[in-house]
């Protein structure tokens, strides 16, 4: 019997050693997919590095995400986003303008909506007047990072060299620009950016009136573009500022510049090394004809707002990687009060409680939201080419091109084109 | 003593032989499996070897052409600025210039580069003039980094002469940012440069193996990319350079590394993976091989075992068999003589010291007399109970008995104290009775009986025939007596004795 068992047994085995070793076995091996999403921003060197490092700490928490960055600086990114707009190739997770909702989503469907993604995204921490940044036609399109203004920083060291006070007003600047002329010295410098905006101060100031209605439509006529282009002149040719072209970083840091107006975002970007060189950096009052009046003129915005593309094929995630850029005590360690104290109460409460909420960044974010007077900033002040074309009529004045009434009526001419209702 | 185990020395050969044999066959196949296993993995071994350095080779070879893509792009998006007359004729340090015109114009040369980068990520795009005047986009970083003296520190980057540009990487120490510069005029440098980072999507390979670390390493051995972010900046270490000394292009492998090395300009890519945790799998393999070998080997020699008990059981039967035919004597079950004298002789040479054996000799009494009245017959059948006597008085696992010819038997029995001598005078006095107790028939005329001697091994002889020779003179005294008794031999004296 038990021949019977065991031989067919012997057989089963040994046909099934042969069977297993004939058999062409399929290997398949298994990659891990990852969800791709994009993500772009604009930025110095600073915000480049420590948003990158931002992102590999989302990765890190998110191993099955992997997020492709394309970052520039501000000169041509705004192309390169009008590009990717319009070609469909935007990022899933877009840093953008404020302007940029008008211009792409004027009906609110240009980005995605972002209260779909509510369970990705914690919105408890804005409230209603922030969100309202970023609504179009009632659609929640972005989320606002921080509130931005420029404002004035003084190099206080070098003021009191000169026995000069922090300049409050316009024409403390030309009295500095008096003193510290002959040694090369500048009371002030700017971007291109800010000066425009500096000159519209000066101009609402003077001429009482907003250069925008409430609609984005210029209402300087030619005579309130000629008080803009004639301050600009003046400050160039009264050597209170040098030209805009001539702006250079390295001239903050080895004193030629005693004050710059800028971002408050900007802060840190220009006067890091000089705070580090022991020089005494403080934030002066918005520039007024009197102290009283300052913020007239002067205008706050969304310093950037974070966006999802309409088109994006994960919006999960892409919402996920959102949520970690404005909420998390991780993105709020990298960032810090980089683009200034941000909304988000998450953020600003874990800043808190980390004594991060101190320094030139934040006392320039104090004095925006403790003043009163200072206006909620037109999105069209930070059209590329109204500002060029301020500064190049404004160039013809100081190269002896035009006249300021000429170069006020080329500029007035041009934005009727463009602007004017 | 068993008999099975006394006087057997065929039985013991073959099991002698089949022992050997099994332990033979189990060697060979010991053996002939882990030859075949060690050829096998020593063949596989070269095979896996060959293929991973192959493997290794295409992937180093597809980095290099992914960073000479990406480089030649970035040289490409260079070369694009010479497309602008006056991007590259324009001298902002020409003190001739018109300042207005000299702004229009660099606004221009700012707006064409920006437009020839526009989607890509690039830190600097620019020109610096040799009075540190710039156009384009030059990052606060890199303006801090090199300072007053930018332009003298660009044009120092500058290598290769036919196509006057070059590149940088550490520039100052500052390892975030890789640059590339071209003269445009002798007052102007383009520089273009990026962050390291942006190499990730060169190096990044969905082949590469997860211990592998690929590195892009300067002249100077200095660690310009690496997946490990933290070498960024360090030397090499030196096991490696000393591993890829003098070597541009290659593949080695050793007990430690398998490195790959690719040259791209002054710039080396260096792929290395741990040998162990490379071929772990492959070792560990090694284990599951001898150990699967082990136990095909160890089924093999079960196999063996049970395959040779079942070939020679029954030549070992038939060989026990007639062995024991041989030993035993057939009429009265115990040894015959030249067994018996083996198995005694067995005993003195394997004796210990201090052991002592009683050699017993037995002559029965009127033997003759039985074979004349009572017929041949009846005297085999005396024999044969004389037999079973001595077995039953005898154990047959400690003692021995056998027939030394007609009517005279021995047995051999150890003593272990001096209380054994009390033992050997009541089996003396035991056989004696067994005789008496069968064979005193009606009216005595046939009684039979057994006469018997014994002597003490070593005490009265210390072979076999001195010891026979003393227990003899024992029976030959108890015959003396009258028969039907038994004397232990004591020197050549008066023997003590019962009945």
């Amino acid at each position: 019997m038990k021949k019977f068992i065991r031989i067919p047994l012997a057989m089963a085995l040994a046909g099934a050693m042969l069977c297993s070793c004939g058999e062409k076995q399929q290997v398949v091996h298994t990659k891990t997919e990852k969800t791709e999403i994009t993500f772009s921003w604009w930025g110095n060197d600073y915000r480049n590095e420590y948003t990158m490092s931002a992102i590999e700490k989302f990765e890190e928490l998110h191993p099955d995400i992997h997020v492709k960055c394309s970052y520039s600086e501000w000169t041509g990114f705004e192309e390169r986003n009008r590009i990717r707009m319009l070609s469909g190739t935007e990022e899933d997770v877009m840093q953008i303008n404020i302007g940029w909702l008008d211009e792409y989503s004027s009906d609110g469907n240009g980005y995605f909506d972002l209260e779909m993604l509510k369970d990705h995204i914690d919105l408890s921490g804005f409230d209603d007047n922030m969100l309202d940044y970023g609504r179009k036609n009632g659609v929640l399109n972005a989320l606002p990072i921080a509130m931005n203004a420029e404002t004035v920083y003084i190099n206080k060291s070098i003021y009191d060299k000169y026995g000069l006070d922090v300049p409050d007003t316009w024409d403390d600047l030309y009295k500095a620009a008096e003193k510290m002329r002959a040694d090369g010295v500048y009371p002030l410098a700017g971007s291109k950016k800010s000066m425009w905006l500096y000159s519209i101060a000066y101009a609402e100031q003077t001429c009482q009136k907003s250069i925008m209605d409430y609609n984005g439509h210029i209402r300087f006529n030619v005579n309130e573009l000629m008080v803009m282009i004639d301050f600009y002149v003046g400050l160039v040719v009264g050597n209170v500022v040098p030209k805009v072209e001539d702006f250079n970083k390295l001239n903050i840091d080895n004193g030629v510049y005693a004050g710059t107006v800028g971002w408050i975002s900007d802060a840190m970007n220009y006067y890091g090394k000089a705070i580090d060189n022991g020089s005494e950096i403080t934030v002066a009052p918005y520039t007024a004809w009197m102290p009283e009046k300052a913020g007239s003129g002067w205008f706050a915005k969304p310093a950037t707002l974070y966006a999802i593309s309409r088109n994006t094929e994960h919006p999960q995630e892409a919402a996920m990687l959102m949520d970690f850029l404005l909420n998390s005590s991780d993105m709020a360690d990298y960032q810090g009060l980089d683009k200034g104290v941000p909304i988000s109460t998450h953020a600003r409460n874990y800043l808190d409680s980390k004594g991060m909420l101190k320094g030139l960044q934040y006392d320039a974010a104090v004095q925006m939201e403790n003043n009163y007077i200072i206006s909620r900033m037109d999105p069209q002040l930070e059209n590329e080419e109204m500002i060029e074309s301020f500064i190049e009529a404004s160039n013809l004045v100081i190269y002896d091109k035009n006249t300021v009434a000429e170069a006020a009526l080329r500029l007035f001419k041009i934005y009727n084109n463009m602007y004017y209702g | 003593m068993s008999k099975r185990t006394i006087g057997k020395p065929s039985i013991k050969t073959i099991r002698r032989l089949k022992f050997y044999m099994i332990i033979g066959y189990v060697l060979i196949l010991i053996a002939a499996i882990m030859s075949v296993s060690f050829l096998y993995m020593k063949k596989t071994d070269e095979v896996i070897i060959n293929k991973v350095t192959e493997m290794s080779s295409s992937l180093s070879t597809q980095m290099k052409l992914n960073l000479e893509g990406y480089l030649s792009r970035i040289e490409t998006i260079g070369a694009l600025a010479f497309g602008d007359e006056t991007t590259y004729s324009y001298d902002a340090t020409d003190p001739s210039n018109d300042e207005y015109e000299a702004i229009s114009t660099e606004k221009r040369i700012t707006d064409k580069l920006s437009s020839l980068c526009i989607m890509d990520n690039l830190v600097d795009y620019g020109i610096i003039y040799s009075n540190n005047r710039s156009v384009g986009k030059i990052s606060n970083s890199t303006t801090t980094l090199f300072g007053e003296n930018m332009f003298k520190e660009l044009s120092s980057m500058i290598t290769r002469h036919r196509t006057n540009d070059g590149w940088a990487a550490g520039c100052k120490g500052d390892y975030r940012r890789i640059y590339y510069v071209k003269r445009v005029h002798s007052n102007a440098i383009l520089i273009i440069s990026f962050y390291v980072k942006e190499l990730e999507s060169v190096f990044d390979s969905s082949e590469i193996n997860g211990n592998m670390t690929v590195r892009l390493v300067d002249d100077q051995n200095n660690i310009i990319y690496s997946f490990e972010r933290d070498e960024i900046g360090t030397e090499i270490d030196t096991a490696i350079t000393e591993r890829t000394k003098d070597k541009n292009s290659a593949v080695m492998m050793d007990d430690k590394y398998l490195i790959s090395i690719e040259k791209n300009g002054k710039w080396h890519i260096v792929t290395t993976i741990d040998t162990a945790s490379l071929l772990h799998e492959k070792n560990n393999m090694h284990i599951y091989i001898y150990l699967t070998a082990a136990i095909a080997a160890l089924l093999s020699a079960l196999i063996a075992v049970r395959f040779s008990f079942r070939i020679t059981a029954p030549v070992t039967d038939v060989v026990m068999h007639l062995d024991t035919k041989a030993s035993i004597d057939q009429l009265t079950g115990v040894f015959n003589k030249l067994t018996f004298e083996d198995a005694v002789n067995q005993h003195f040479e394997n004796r210990k010291d201090s052991e002592k054996y009683a050699f017993i000799l037995l002559d029965l009494d009127n033997f003759k007399g039985v074979n004349d009245n009572l017929g041949h017959a009846y005297g085999d059948r005396v024999l044969a109970k004389t037999g079973s006597i001595l077995r039953f008085v005898f154990s047959d696992d400690t003692d021995i008995s056998g027939r030394l010819g007609g009517d005279e038997f021995g047995a051999l029995m150890r003593l272990d104290d001096e209380s054994s001598f009390d033992v050997l005078n009541q089996k003396c006095a035991d056989l004696c009775d067994a005789f008496s107790t069968h064979y005193t028939g009606d009216d005595g005329k046939y009684k039979i009986s057994a006469s018997i001697g014994a002597a003490i091994f070593p005490d009265h002889g210390n072979n076999f025939a001195d010891i026979y020779s003393s227990a003899d003179k024992a029976l030959y005294y108890s015959k003396g007596k009258g028969k039907d008794t038994y004397t232990i031999y004591d020197g050549g004296h008066n023997k003590e004795d019962k009945q």
